[in-house]
């Protein structure tokens, strides 16, 4: 059951919509035209508010509802567009800026009148260093074509839309460190309130949203409400472009409607064709790096907001990582919460001393094979310690490998326990690291 | 100096934005671009030039990892070691390049061609193991690609050397059907990837990372350009 009409990914209905020329050809820029000559912003505002409109980056939150929390008559106001993907399993951003670049710009534009903004930054990892010199040039198209610039139109609206690359940070990508990190300064988040609506870069109030979201904008305006509303289910209206990696024959983007089941998306032989070599499905983690994971048993789950939220679970950024039975779970949280560990910013002490114990065990535990019977509890009592006590949501999901590892496969840790007791331990370890972990100060890596 | 330089595209990164201190990491970029890496008169130059104290600079490079305070190769060479790459080759890829250029991660060869570096997920797992080279994404880098890419790489040095590490002239590659990284064509239509079936696997492995060899079916797979 593919999509007769992608709105996202329209690279797969027209081969060669990332040049201008064809944009312009399927109508590209004529939503953006016509709001500047026909409607104001607040319709704008209200017909994203009335499509359903979600944001795409991992919360899920009404995107119009977001754009209303501006307090009123306060300018300049900033849209930011995140761009910063750099969750492990998250990949469809990169898809995007590099094969549909165009609706992404008019989508920021669009987006900045509707808020009544005149200055919109696109924040980019660093890492997207050629797709960076593709939206470059794409809006510098723009700028060319009128519809960038001063008096666009005729209309009497001004705009500018800049490319900021990052430098290699995914704390960036949480909205306060981004703004941090676009002013210059190092990434690590401020405290809300005040919200960025209110207070955001340079102290302005500042509307944030995904890549994966403002390009949805156009389709919108040009298509309206009721066609959009017609994808995907009531409460998640539209598609969502899936990340699916790991041990599938085909991973890679597919944009779907929102409810269709879990086992479609890794079967079906338009998407995941199946697993490879036919192995068995062990842990599907359905959103990113941060979603508690799932198993064989919620393969019927419907892929909306709603459903993998009650199975305890979140669709987040849409990045589905399917492993099959060759992966160890102690051994899956030891990589997922090292990446946590790396990745965090260091601002305060649950994240940054959490992430480091957990990965100082997990190492010892997975990668040696050296386990305690004290570690299991260690590692609950860590977690426990971090859940709810981190400034910002890294810390808080870098609870969710380790927690999800130790709830569904305890087992494994327990075999390494044993195995490490009974003398069957796998690699032997330097003299000084053979005690449990010592208590007070470490030394760090 | 970068201000004598590069005066016009220091003047138009300053247009952009309402705080001078925000051009920092794009003058960093520039400045690594044309000293090689972040040594202490290059960050101080970046200071001056944004009136900032040299501290809130010297802070900044230590927090982003693409900023480089010592000398790297002609190539830094950054593979995703992360999940999902890490069950996919990736180990294997390291292994490989480890054995190839004699060097340790964080290590730069002795000719001073190549750093290798372990980084963090890339966003382009659906091509793994992925690495970058200069910020040029090389996709489905399986080990046995190796020697194809170093020999290419070694062919360009010269180019890299005048492009820099910082990727603002950043291209990507993938592998041709001849077995040589093929530059993607940016602007060419889309053409959605040809995937061939994965034999079952000859013997299972039961735990991870999995023994070298058994992800070489992996390598299998046609590359198409995007």
């Amino acid at each position: 059951m593919g999509l007769s009409e992608h709105i996202v990914m329209r690279e797969l209905d027209i081969p060669a919509i990332n040049d201008f020329s064809v944009y312009r050809q399927h109508d590209g820029w004529e939503a953006f035209a016509d709001a500047l000559r026909t409607k104001t912003p607040a319709d704008v505002v209200n017909m994203v508010k009335e499509a359903g409109l979600r944001g795409r980056g991992g919360a899920g939150f009404p995107t119009g509802v977001k754009w209303g929390f501006l307090p009123k008559g306060v300018y300049p106001r900033y849209l930011l567009c995140n761009c910063d993907e750099s969750e492990p399993g998250t990949f469809n951003n990169h898809q995007i800026i590099d094969r549909n670049p165009h609706q992404l710009i008019e989508g920021v534009a669009i987006s900045a009148f509707a808020i009544e903004s005149h200055t919109a930054f696109i924040y980019m990892r660093g890492e997207f260093a050629a797709a960076a010199i593709t939206v470059e040039r794409a809006i510098a198209q723009a700028y060319q074509a009128g519809f960038l610039g001063k008096n666009i139109l005729g209309t009497g609206y001004d705009l500018d839309i800049y490319v900021h690359r990052g430098a290699g940070a995914y704390i960036c990508g949480e909205e306060t460190a981004l703004m941090e990190s676009l002013e210059g300064k190092i990434g690590q988040p401020r405290l809300k309130p005040p919200f960025p609506a209110v207070a955001g870069l340079y102290g302005k109030p500042t509307i944030i949203n995904n890549v994966e979201t403002l390009t949805n904008v156009p389709r919108i305006l040009a298509r309206g409400v009721a066609w959009y509303r017609s994808h995907g289910t009531e409460k998640s209206p539209g598609t969502k472009c899936f990340s699916l990696s790991g041990h599938v024959n085909r991973p890679g983007n597919y944009e779907i409607p929102f409810g269709v089941p879990l086992r479609e998306l890794i079967e079906s032989p338009e998407y995941g064709g199946g697993m490879r070599g036919g192995r068995p499905v062990k842990i599907i983690i359905p959103g990113g790096a941060s979603a508690p994971w799932l198993t064989r048993e919620h393969l019927d789950l419907p892929l909306d907001y709603e459903s993998v939220a009650a199975a305890g679970s979140m669709l987040g950024s849409g990045a589905v990582i399917v492993l099959n039975d060759t992966v160890s779970a102690p051994h899956l949280a030891y990589k997922m919460d090292e990446f946590f560990k790396h990745e965090s910013c260091g601002k305060c002490t649950p994240c940054r001393e959490g992430t480091h114990w957990l990965v100082r065990v997990l190492h010892r535990m997975a990668e040696e094979g050296h386990a305690h019977p004290e570690d299991i509890p260690t590692l609950h009592g860590i977690y426990t310690q971090m859940a709810g006590n981190c400034f910002c949501l890294l810390g808080e999901s870098a609870v969710m490998p380790i927690k999800s590892a130790l709830r569904l496969f305890p087992q494994e840790f327990e075999a390494i326990v044993r195995q490490s007791q009974n003398g069957h331990a796998g690699k032997p370890r330097p003299a000084a690291a053979q005690h449990a972990i010592p208590l007070g100060l470490a030394s760090r890596r | 100096m970068l201000l004598d330089t590069h005066a016009s595209e220091i003047e138009t990164i300053l247009g952009r934005y309402a705080s001078r201190r925000s051009a920092v990491l794009p003058l960093l970029y520039l400045a690594q671009d044309t000293y090689g890496h972040l040594n202490d008169a290059a960050i101080r130059e970046v200071a001056a030039i944004l009136d900032l104290p040299a501290t809130d600079v010297f802070e900044v490079v230590g927090f982003y990892t693409l900023f480089y305070n010592r000398p790297v190769g002609t190539w830094v060479l950054q593979v995703c070691d992360d999940v999902p790459c890490c069950y996919l080759g990736a180990e294997e890829l390291v292994a490989a390049l480890k054995q190839s250029l004699g060097i340790q991660e964080e290590q730069t060869t002795p000719d001073g061609m190549f750093t290798l570096q372990r980084v963090k997920c890339l966003a382009a797992c659906d091509r793994a193991p992925v690495l970058q080279a200069n910020l040029d994404y090389v996709y489905d880098v399986t080990a046995e690609r190796v020697e194809a890419l170093l020999t290419h790489l070694r062919e360009r040095a010269a180019e890299a050397r005048k492009r820099g590490v910082s990727g603002r002239f950043a291209e990507d590659y993938a592998f041709g059907a001849d077995g040589r990284p093929l530059r993607l064509e940016r602007e060419a239509p889309y053409t959605p990837r040809v995937f061939t079936p994965v034999p079952p696997p000859p013997e299972p492995a039961p735990m991870a990372p999995p023994e070298a060899g058994t992800e070489a079916e992996s390598g299998e797979r046609r590359v198409s350009p995007l």
